[in-house]
């Protein structure tokens, strides 16, 4: 909302400086967003010297000028021939600037002659209604400067938000309203007295049709306007509202609505059939062209203004092309009325249109004041525009406005303020806001017809603590019962999962949890996979940024890509985030983790010991994860995944179930996403390693400092090199080696002297007795034992 | 063996000692004196040949020889190693380390810790809810109909299956309240979504909600907390104020401001020249709300407060564009490790 201080002070009494205004209001809970003068926002208007006249015959009635800023000199065209001479000191726009009344300023050439600006007149300006002369001033004024600067004009203009439950503040006179409720500035009344006698009988017929849409309907009607261009004093306070004159009639309309926050429509009166008008629900199939060219189809929700035959206004909304006052009318019917806020709410988001009038209508308007913003547009008709006879008002107001009772005692004040605010505060603050009875211990509350918002006691209440100042109230702690309850293990797991990731030298990252359809495209995916089914917005802010995920790889790629963009060429990043699939209901939602890890590992430094990530490290990573975690998780080479390469993948299980993946990034993929090789990539469903994480937990077995030593024996053999690790391991662990502790892999290898397709292994078996220390012979039994079952089993050669 | 030669040992011994500069003098020290044909070893030997009388003279005084300069070989050994390692060698010391290279957090992550952690101290319990909301938990239950005006205060991200994306994280003090009974404190963190973007506001957005529902809890204590809240994460001498404001699911409502951190209150870009900046919105519970969940009006009342934390983070970094939070530029992530 943009108040003016100008046109504010009209109606309350103005004892503080604009900036303290605004604080008042801005703590009142009406924050002032800022301070500003609308003439500095037309633009560079400024002061110039003449230099040269010279009237090119061509030119015919204008002249051609060269006038200077003290720096630059321009070249300018003028109508005003004959008001021109060299040293005056004019007003002049540079293009791109705007004159008061909404006009764009820009380079023109008229014959071959190039304007590079315009001269101002008085009007133009926006100074005074003179529009026949050229705005001059004193030769003694210094040049180059703003206009309004040089001629002292300041209009600061309040730029206020104005909570929706404030309908009564979407006007200049609601705010002086507030601020005399807030600090007692003197309020001048409004009250503007007709005489009956003045006005004829209204010729035509008002019937309200729906009375729960529609609650009141005032209209009268005015002879033998003339339609023009509106007075000086409108277009400027419009002007500073930052509203676009339109024509005198239509201009008034929206002066009232600003002035008093009560939406009035002007008709064409001959465009009215029958001079009837009926308020009546839209019929299906009905169609209305608006003002702004539109067309739309109405819903028999809508509420119209039609005459006998068709719709002529969307009511409280937006008038159509055809009942407009244009510069022909001659007669005009003006309306006021109170429509029901919902229904103007509902019918706004229908058909998507937002105005001036149905934003004040959906917040509610007062409904008293309709009659008088109906004389007030009278008022402003007789006594400014050429016209010949005005009518009696028609009010239809089948149920007038009753205000609420609000019962409030002080006990419940206090109770929720949580101090004890004073009787007599309470008291007058009660006064100033409405009318008060008291009932015992009761107060009655009836606030007044514009303060809809206050229905319930708690509005009272808020009313109490705003006039006492929030400031003002003490602040306490609570008192209430100790008790805790124990933290969600969901939470903390997410937590444990994002500081391993941390301490494995992981960033964290958060992506969108909307993707591009495109980056889901570029995985590869069979058409019948789950994650291309992903949820869809409605109305997303881009395409990039259009379906919900159902991988964290999108968003892990992109950031990758983000970075390697911007010399960021090694990297480790996780994200632990919901993925979303459709459901029954709203949708499914899995914490997942997903990790990401490219180029080098760790930081190069100048020893030169550097190495790219490898599948180990991811393996290893993975690995790490489920030790911390206490979960048996298992690696199963190949993975499926489509955009895994296959021989560097495996899929993740737990139990039966599968619950990730993990490997390298296809070739094709990874450049797709502009990316580097080799890219590793895993992704794991949290809520299913949650539910085997919580049940784990309690396994723990500590492991003591060893009594007796153990003993170590290794293994190498020559065996194929198909056979692998993980079997022979599960071999072995199925031998059930007495008092063997752990057996380590030592040393792989391929190639010379090893034969073709065999590879040569070493292990070592570590031996150890819970009692005793082993003895040698013992330990030669058992480890021999072993070796002839291994090469046996797997046909190896010792090495 | 003669005394004389006992004596010579022993001079030569005591005056070589003090020559003894590195480990490989001392070892040919020890070798030549007390190795298997050292001097004092073979003079040790020598001794059968003299009378029982001289042998345990001569005898001990040998033995007492050995035990000294067994001694004093010990006592110069440390001092040599120690000494050795005093020096300084031609390795570059000023290279950089070898770091272990720990991860780091994501920004917004450490400040909803931090966040949650002042009101886990309040004995606030930490919950969530779906990201993916309904028309009901988001907007109706809380007082916000589909015909009302504030449903504009929040730009929202319909879904083609007729669900939202939850604007705020306020559905989660319904689904609490539905699910409980008071009295109750909870803190709720989340991602939240609303259809907007810019150097200010981004589509995908973190909020905060709190909520305290009790026999006597007030609009006094809900100040409090806040104050209490601010001066944890911002600092003991923050400044705060305290405006009325609007929202459906509040009443009475307000909005907290803290003195701008970047000006200290003196008025710039940040502040748009008011010198206060505000950080979250709060309330006493709306009793259309506490309808919607069954609660009986006349034995709880309760406070409800939400804050933005990139909101916050920004503040407390001095941080311009929220958009370097969802870029991931790994220079930006590691500042904050
Ligand atoms: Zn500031």
């Amino acid at each position: 909302m943009r108040v003016p201080l100008s046109w504010l002070s009209e109606f309350v009494e103005l004892k503080a400086t604009p900036e303290e205004i605004a604080e008042i209001l801005t703590l009142s809970g009406h924050e002032v967003e800022e301070i500003f003068d609308p003439y500095e926002r037309l633009g560079e208007i400024i002061t110039v010297k003449v230099l040269e006249v010279s009237a090119p015959e061509e030119l015919r009635e204008s002249c051609l000028c060269k006038v200077s800023d003290g720096k630059e000199v321009f070249t300018v065209l003028t109508t005003a021939k004959d008001q021109i001479t060299v040293g005056q000191v004019l007003a002049f726009a540079k293009p791109g600037s705007l004159t008061f009344n909404h006009l764009r300023i820009d380079y023109k050439t008229v014959k071959g002659y190039r304007s590079e600006g315009c001269l101002l007149s008085p009007f133009e300006a926006g100074i005074s209604p003179e529009k026949n002369r050229l705005l001059i001033l004193d030769e003694r004024v210094e040049v180059g400067r703003s206009l309004y600067e040089v001629l002292g004009i300041k209009e600061p203009v309040l730029e206020i938000a104005i909570t929706p439950n404030r309908g009564d503040l979407l006007s200049i006179y609601g705010i002086a309203r507030e601020l005399h409720l807030i600090t007692g500035w003197e309020l001048k009344p409004l009250l503007i007295e007709e005489k009956k006698e003045a006005h004829f009988t209204f010729p035509g017929k008002i019937v309200i049709e729906d009375e729960e849409r529609c609650y009141r309907y005032a209209g009268r009607l005015i002879k033998g306007v003339k339609v023009e261009e509106s007075p000086f004093f409108i277009l400027k306070r419009l002007f500073l509202c930052g509203q676009r004159p339109i024509n005198n009639i239509v201009d008034i309309t929206n002066y009232v609505l600003l002035e008093l926050g009560q939406p009035l429509h002007a008709f064409d009166w001959h465009k009215i059939r029958g001079g009837e008008i009926l308020v009546r629900r839209a019929k299906k199939g009905e169609r209305l062209l608006f003002l702004d060219g539109r067309e739309v189809e109405l819903h028999p929700e809508d509420l119209v203004i039609a005459d006998r035959e068709r719709p002529l206004v969307l009511a409280g909304i937006l008038g159509g092309e055809e009942s407009a006052v244009e510069e022909h009318t001659g007669d005009v019917f003006l309306e006021s009325a109170w429509f029901n806020s919902k229904s103007i709410r509902l019918s706004t988001q229908r058909h998507r249109i937002t105005t001036e009038s149905s934003y004040r209508f959906e917040r509610k308007i007062d409904p008293e004041g309709v009659l008088l913003a109906l004389k007030r547009a009278t008022q402003l008709i007789g006594e400014h525009l050429c016209f010949q006879a005005i009518s009696e008002i028609v009010d239809v107001y089948p149920k007038p406005y009753e205000a609420p009772s609000i019962y409030i005692s002080l006990k419940q004040i206090r109770k929720l303020l949580g101090f004890e605010v004073a009787l007599e505060k309470v008291e007058n603050i009660l006064q100033r806001l409405g009318e008060v009875r008291t009932k015992g211990e009761i107060y009655e509350v009836k606030p007044p017809s514009f303060r809809q918002d206050l229905t319930l006691p708690e509005d009272i209440v808020e009313e109490i603590a705003r006039l006492y100042g929030y400031e003002q109230i003490p602040m306490t702690f609570p008192k209430a019962e100790l008790f805790s309850s124990k933290p969600r293990p969901d939470l903390l797991f997410s937590k444990k999962i994002k500081e391993i990731f941390r301490s494995f030298g992981f960033f964290e990252v958060i992506t969108y949890s909307f993707i591009n359809p495109e980056s889901l495209s570029k995985l590869n995916l069979n058409p019948q996979d789950r994650r291309l089914k992903a949820i869809a917005l409605d109305n997303p802010i881009s395409s990039a940024l259009s379906i919900m995920r159902t991988t964290l790889l999108p968003g892990l790629l992109e950031t990758a890509r983000f970075n390697l963009h911007r010399e960021v060429d090694n990297l480790r990043i996780f994200e632990v985030g919901k993925i979303f699939y459709p459901a029954e209901g709203l949708a499914e939602e899995r914490e997942t983790l997903g990790f990401l890890l490219m180029g080098r590992k760790g930081e190069a430094l100048w020893d030169g010991k550097e190495a790219k990530h490898d599948l180990f490290d991811l393996k290893g990573i993975l690995e790490e994860l489920a030790l911390i975690l206490r979960v048996p998780l298992k690696f199963k080479p190949f993975s499926k995944e489509p955009f895994l390469k296959t021989g560097l993948s495996f899929d993740i299980y737990l139990e039966d179930q599968k619950i990730g993946f993990a490997g390298a990034m296809k070739k094709i993929i990874v450049e797709e996403f502009e990316l580097k090789e080799p890219l590793w990539i895993a992704e794991l469903d949290l809520d299913a390693l949650l539910v085997c994480y919580l049940k784990t937990q309690t396994t723990l077995t500590p492991r003591k400092p060893p009594k007796f030593p153990s003993t170590f024996r290794d293994i190498s053999c020559i065996l194929d090199k198909f056979i692998y690790y993980e079997t022979i391991r599960d071999f072995l662990f199925q031998l059930q080696i007495p008092y063997l502790e752990r057996v380590e892999i030592v040393a792989l290898y391929e190639g010379e002297p090893i034969p073709q397709g065999k590879k040569s292994i070493s292990l070592r078996f570590w031996y150890r007795a819970e009692d005793r220390t082993l003895k040698d012979e013992e330990v030669e039994k058992i480890h021999e034992e072993v070796a002839k079952r291994l090469f046996e089993h797997f046909r190896a050669k010792p090495r | 063996m003669q005394r004389e030669e006992l004596q010579r040992i022993k001079e030569e011994a005591l005056k070589e000692l003090e020559t003894l500069k590195d480990p490989i003098q001392l070892e040919n020290f020890r070798v030549k004196f007390l190795g298997k044909k050292g001097k004092i070893t073979q003079a040790l030997r020598g001794l059968k040949e003299l009378s029982l009388e001289e042998r345990r003279e001569l005898g001990s005084e040998l033995n007492q020889l050995k035990e000294y300069l067994e001694f004093e070989i010990e006592k110069k050994r440390r001092e040599i190693l120690l000494s050795e390692e005093e020096k300084i060698l031609d390795l570059d010391l000023t290279l950089p380390g070898r770091r272990p290279f720990l991860g780091g957090l994501h920004p917004l992550t450490q400040v909803i810790e931090e966040v949650c952690e002042v009101f886990t101290r309040l004995g606030f319990e930490i919950v969530t809810g779906p990201e993916i909301e309904s028309e009901y938990y988001n907007f109706t239950a809380l007082n916000i109909p589909e015909w009302h005006p504030a449903r504009d205060m929040q730009a929202t991200f319909y879904l083609q299956n007729g669900a939202l994306l939850r604007t705020h994280t306020s559905p989660i003090q319904i689904r609490t309240m539905l699910e409980r009974k008071p009295p109750l404190r909870i803190i709720a963190p989340g991602k939240v979504y609303r259809c907007d973007a810019d150097v200010r506001h981004s589509p995908m957005f973190h909020q905060i909600e709190g909520l305290m529902v009790d026999g006597e809890v007030s609009f006094a204590d809900l100040k409090g907390v806040l104050a209490y809240f601010a001066r944890e994460i911002f600092g003991e001498k923050t400044k705060l104020r305290f405006r009325p404001s609007y929202f459906p699911f509040t009443e009475p409502s307000l909005e907290m401001d803290i003195g701008c951190v970047m000006c200290e209150g003196k008025g710039c870009r940040v502040c748009g020249q008011t010198g206060w900046i505000e950080i979250l919105g709060a309330g006493m519970v709306h009793p259309e709300v506490f309808k919607a969940v069954n609660y009986d009006i006349t034995q709880w009342q309760g406070f409800a407060f939400g804050l933005g934390i990139e909101r916050i983070t920004m503040l407390k970094y001095g941080i311009d564009d929220i958009r370097l939070f969802f870029d991931n530029h790994l220079y930006f992530l590691e500042s904050f490790k």
